[in-house]
């Protein structure tokens, strides 16, 4: 993977992003690093399994664990542990539980979308953050991504992105070192607009 | 003469149909687009294709009212969190009735309220329609819906108790998932199911089993999927500090040949986390 050639993905990403959201800078982030690990896991493609014409609800993660999870979840992570360590060492459940229900999901599950949502908070181990911001900012960003108007030209543009990224190869991108190189890039296109 | 008459007759009345069922069909085109982008993590598209299907089904409602074309219009809102929306939309759908060979989007309908009813804070009206549900619906993807919204506000009821009464919840709360498991082995969210009630209950080396029956059956979503590895991961510290030491070795062994199947680096770190 040349840089260049990487970096020249990401401005026209930028780019294309910015047509949809001129105002909201924050989501670029989330959009592109969403695009860029479905490149890197190579999903299968969705469109052939599209067709089938009942429709369900699909069930969603148990979220009520066990005391010991939870408090196992914050004393296992170095930083929760930390940041956290009055609520642990008081083994505080209702507390811990309550910022569990914002953490797990980003920090346990590594929920792409939400992981580049909070990824500034997450640089600065700023989790109570997170649980403060959470509800908010979860909601601000569906109601953004709501207000796209042409959606068929927006999530074909996303694919394209993905697809290109996915031409680098697994073996030569991993998340973590191609996520601070777009986070760079974004950063200095942002700047260069003046934002 | 007579063909001709039949054709002037159904042309039309064929077109007009299909012109009508086209906003149905689209707003289901994208509710299970969403659905693909959902289950593997895609969230921004998926959030997308939700807003595009509701878009449709209420051309579909204005254009021609139904109970499918409000079931679809409530679906999509559940996703988008509009939960009084999609109350009354589930309400609407089923005031127009549903016909037979439609059981099916009757069920969903159903559940689909019960969600939309415990966003809206009615937990009690909710969970008597998962239980509801749980027993009497044959649709696995019913059934499993209804089955994890059960067992979460059983575990949650069940935190609320103490000692023998926690246990006692606990052990009827199994048993009920383990009656679905022996209706439908091959189905590995009800095995996931069973591991998190074992994991409640402290039952570790069980409940470690049940989650590898999960993984490999299969689950639904990549949440369910990485949620229930952390379980596994969980499982395997628990038990190195509670077995004795032959039986940890033993059990150590085993959990070994797994994570070299699913090229996990160690036992305590699932593919995906390594990044």
């Amino acid at each position: 993977m040349t840089k260049k050639s990487f970096k020249k993905i990401v401005q026209e990403g930028i780019r294309f992003i910015s047509q949809f959201f001129p105002q909201s800078r924050y989501l670029y982030f989330p959009l592109l690093s969403a695009a860029l690990v479905w490149a890197i896991e190579r999903s299968e493609e969705w469109q052939e399994e599209i067709l089938s014409w009942e429709v369900w609800l699909d069930p969603g993660f148990v979220q009520v664990k066990s005391d010991e999870f939870v408090l196992r979840f914050f004393s296992g992570h170095p930083d929760l542990s930390e940041v956290f360590a009055g609520e642990i060492r008081n083994k505080d459940i209702p507390v811990l539980r309550k910022f569990f229900h914002s953490l797990y999901p980003i920090v346990g599950l590594e929920d792409p979308f939400l992981s580049g949502l909070f990824r500034q908070e997450l640089l600065s181990k700023d989790y109570r953050g997170i649980v403060r911001q959470y509800e908010k900012k979860v909601a601000q960003a569906i109601s953004d991504i709501e207000s796209v108007d042409d959606r068929g030209r927006f999530l074909e543009g996303l694919e394209a992105i993905a697809r290109e990224m996915a031409s680098f190869g697994a073996d030569t991108i991993t998340q973590a070192s191609v996520q601070k190189a777009l986070a760079d890039i974004i950063k200095k296109e942002l700047g260069k607009n003046g934002n | 003469m007579r063909k001709s008459i039949v054709f002037c007759v159904l042309l039309p009345l064929t077109c007009i149909s299909l012109s009508c069922t086209s906003y149905l069909r689209e707003a289901k085109f994208y509710y299970v687009q969403a659905q693909e982008f959902s289950r593997s993590y895609k969230t921004e598209t998926a959030i997308g294709s939700y807003k595009k299907s509701l878009e449709e089904a209420e051309k579909e409602v204005a254009k021609r009212p139904s109970s499918q074309a409000f079931m679809l219009k409530g679906l999509s809102e559940l996703h988008l969190n509009l939960w009084e929306d999609a109350e009354q939309s589930f309400l609407a759908a089923f005031s127009f009735g549903f016909d037979k060979g439609q059981e099916w989007a009757e069920w969903v309908s159903l559940f689909g309220l019960a969600s939309a009813m415990q966003e809206m804070g009615l937990a009690r009206a909710a969970f008597q329609i998962y239980s509801y549900l749980v027993d009497k619906s044959r649709l696995r993807p019913v059934t499993i819906f209804a089955a994890q919204k059960y067992a979460d506000m059983a575990l949650q009821s069940a935190l609320y108790e103490e000692g023998k009464q926690r246990e006692r919840l606990l052990s009827g709360l199994l048993k009920e998932i383990e009656k679905l498991t022996n209706r439908d082995l091959s189905c590995g969210f009800h095995h996931y199911l069973q591991a998190q009630v074992l994991s409640h209950m402290g039952d570790y080396r069980r409940c470690f089993e049940e989650c590898v029956m999960a993984r490999e059956l299969g689950l639904p979503t990549q949440e369910i999927f990485r949620d229930n590895d952390l379980q596994i991961v969980f499982c395997y510290q628990r038990l190195e500090e509670e077995l004795p030491p032959e039986d940890w070795e033993e059990f150590r062994t085993l959990c070994l040949k797994w994570v070299k199947r699913w090229n996990w680096p160690d036992p305590e770190t699932p593919d995906w986390k390594k990044r």
